[in-house]
């Protein structure tokens, strides 16, 4: 126990940096988690200017009304000038110009061509998609029906078709996306924490002049460095088992379901790498004052270079290559991959399993790697 | 007094370099003894090596009557040691400190804390329980230090210069202490290199050099090595060369030394010396200054067996 309460006592001294990590962890994952609801649609309507050479009757009266009830019909006055210099401000996104006869033109099947100005961003495109939908749909209905009325009526009715999606998967994408952003996250508050704790605490009690005193006393050696082992380990356990409870709260009972178990499981085998790591660099330094920047080495650069804070997928593939030789890209990667699983089973968790099984050979790398470094420094 | 510490044959290798050449010695219970050598001596490793720090290639040592092993607990739990450097924890308090290395040893909480409370009174740490190792000046780090060691009451304390780059109040204070160990029944190895603290403390006085033992015995029985009686020290301005020739000549004198104005007389053995150099000088109407007599110190000894001082 006298090892142990002096662990306590030294990890007191080291209490803000833990509070500083979660602190980071709640306002960022708490951030992406509210910004993050992918729960229904908004529909956006373009900006689109209609210029119309032609007389407000028949098909292009019907085309008219048509963009109208699909866009945001904007009134400019009659100067190309003015009409240029509100694309250019954005405030139209699309200008259409119906040219003179272009309705008898059409009807006759001259194909009259309609021009346009756009601003090429995406609401350009959305404008461009609709007027193309209404030609493509006028033009098949035109070779079988020269009445105009009737022409406009077949084309009313194609243009009011919906097509009914019903979503078979039962899945909350939702709730388990909010969950893979807290545990992305966690992967930064897990390594910083550790590896600075642990660092501090070992480089403290294995600081050479201190290790001398301890070796020369009646206290068991080894079993000494088994307290400050286990010590070590109920810290990085319990600093895991905060972070757990903590998504319990952020993200509710979702965390109870299999998805939030596995990803539970997965979080667990990464602080058992972490501890694993903070271990090696713990032995491996015995300066103090290097603590720091060597956490926020790891901690932030794996982070960045795994997907935790920038989503793999707006990441270069030289990173994601590179990420390959970090623990974090597998624990990022089953976060992400668990979050889409639609059955939870000993099959589709095969890829999960693999991950887990790189994280534990990290930690096999570390503790050999921690065994060598201890080794020669004793000798 | 019967042997505590018994080193046979003691030889340690650093590679090809020999730091400890077949050295025997023993300790015996309740006295203070000095490993006395200059740097590089051989002092630290032997201590080291008494300790089970060091594999060692020859020897044995034996403390209680059985064999120093890294795992002796039993023969550890009876000695304290306090290193050359501080040996804390920066982020625990000067009681939390004494707390862990005192728990160490010692697990019964009660008989702890009172053992500490002696520690602390000991060295006069009373008034800075609370502080942390860097709120206090590097003498009272010192005095923790020691503390910090000797807190369970062993019966062998191993003293590594405890008292390098203390200030004078502190080192006071430090001797005082080591005192009121001997006082208490401790046994004290002490490893220095400062000669006065030797001959205040020490019964008896190894001198090392070079790894081997090259003088053994008490401080007076050491000086008588020296292979003087007396030396006188005398400030002169200007001496002429057949001053120095006729001073040589005067009774009892061995040796005679003439440099920056120093005149430095070595005598083997007589009374009365100091006054005949005075009558010589006044006679010769030669003016002085600043003079002084003084008994052989453990420098004069190892100077005498190695031709070269302590602190080269």
């Amino acid at each position: 126990m006298t090892v142990f309460k002096a662990y306590l006592k030294v990890l007191n001294k080291n209490k803000w940096m833990v509070i500083l990590y979660t602190v980071i962890l709640i306002f960022f994952a708490g951030f992406n988690m509210k910004t993050s609801d992918t729960r229904g649609f908004v529909t956006e309507k373009p900006d689109i200017l209609i210029v119309n050479e032609d007389e407000n009757i028949g098909i292009t009266k019907h085309f008219i009304n048509y963009i109208k009830e699909n866009s945001n019909i904007k009134e400019i006055k009659e100067d190309e000038n003015a009409r240029n210099d509100a694309l250019f401000y954005r405030d139209v996104n699309y200008i259409i110009y119906i040219p003179k006869n272009f309705r008898i033109d059409f009807l006759e099947g001259k194909n009259p061509e309609i021009k346009v100005k756009s601003t090429g961003d995406y609401m350009a495109f959305l404008s461009e998609m609709l007027v193309e939908r209404y030609f493509k749909i006028a033009n098949i209905y035109k070779s079988i029906e020269t009445n105009e009325e009737k022409l406009e009526m077949l084309i009313e009715n194609t243009l009011q078709k919906e097509t009914e999606v019903e979503m078979t998967s039962k899945l909350d994408t939702d709730t388990l996306t909010k969950a893979a952003y807290f545990y992305n996250f966690a992967n930064y508050s897990i390594l910083a924490g550790s590896v600075f704790v642990i660092c501090f605490i070992i480089s403290s009690f294995k600081e050479e002049k201190v290790r001398k005193r301890t070796i020369v006393s009646s206290h068991n050696y080894r079993k000494y460095n088994r307290e400050l082992l286990l010590s070590n380990s109920l810290f990085a356990f319990t600093l895991w088992l905060f972070y757990v409870l903590l998504s319990f709260i952020l993200v509710g009972k979702a965390m109870l379901t299999s998805h939030g178990i596995v990803m539970i499981l997965n979080s667990f085998v990464f602080s058992f790498t972490s501890l694993t790591l903070a271990f090696f660099i713990g032995n491996l330094i015995s300066n103090k004052e290097a603590i720091s920047g060597i956490v926020n080495v790891i901690a932030l650069g794996s982070s960045f270079l795994c997907g935790a804070f920038v989503p793999m997928e707006f990441l270069p593939d030289f990173v994601i290559t590179i990420s390959h030789i970090l623990p974090s890209y597998y624990y990022i990667s089953n976060n992400e991959m668990v979050k889409t699983l639609e059955i939870i089973s000993l099959e589709s968790l095969q890829p999960f399993f693999i991950n887990i099984g790189m994280m534990l050979l990290f930690s096999l790398l570390f503790i050999v790697l921690t065994n060598i470094v201890t080794k020669r420094k004793s000798s | 007094m019967k042997n505590i510490i018994e080193v046979k044959k003691l030889t340690k290798m650093y590679k090809n370099l020999k730091a400890v050449d077949n050295l025997s010695f023993e300790v015996k219970e309740g006295e203070i003894l000095g490993l006395l050598g200059p740097n590089g001596s051989g002092k630290s490793t032997t201590m080291n090596c008494m300790l089970s720090l060091l594999e060692f290639k020859e020897g044995t040592i034996t403390i209680f009557g059985k064999e120093m092993k890294p795992n002796a607990y039993d023969i550890k739990k009876e000695i304290g040691v306090v290193f050359q450097d501080v040996a804390l924890f920066e982020e625990l308090t000067v009681y939390d400190n004494m707390d862990y290395f005192c728990g160490l040893y010692i697990k019964d909480k009660r008989t702890r804390k009172q053992y500490i409370e002696d520690a602390i009174k000991l060295v006069g740490l009373e008034d800075f329980k609370k502080f942390y190792p860097k709120q206090l000046s590097g003498g009272l780090l010192r005095r923790l230090n020691i503390a910090c060691g000797i807190a369970h009451k062993p019966k062998i304390v191993f003293l590594d210069e405890p008292t390098v780059a203390v200030d004078p109040q502190s080192r006071n204070n430090i001797l005082d202490g080591i005192e009121k160990l001997r006082e208490n029944g401790a046994t004290i190895i002490y490893t220095t290199h400062y000669m006065e603290e030797v001959e205040i403390l020490c019964d008896r006085v190894i001198i090392l050099d070079k790894g081997i033992i090259i003088a053994e015995g008490t401080p007076d029985e050491l000086k008588e090595l020296a292979n003087m009686e007396e030396k006188v020290s005398v400030y002169i301005e200007k001496l002429e060369e057949k001053h120095i020739e006729e001073i040589k000549k005067l009774k009892n004198v061995s040796e005679v030394t003439y440099h920056n104005s120093n005149l430095i007389v070595i005598y083997n053995k007589g009374k009365n010396n100091l006054i005949s150099l005075t009558k010589y000088l006044e006679k010769e109407r030669i003016s002085y200054d600043k003079i002084y007599s003084e008994r052989p110190t453990l420098n004069d000894v190892f100077l005498e067996l190695t031709g070269k001082e302590l602190r080269d």
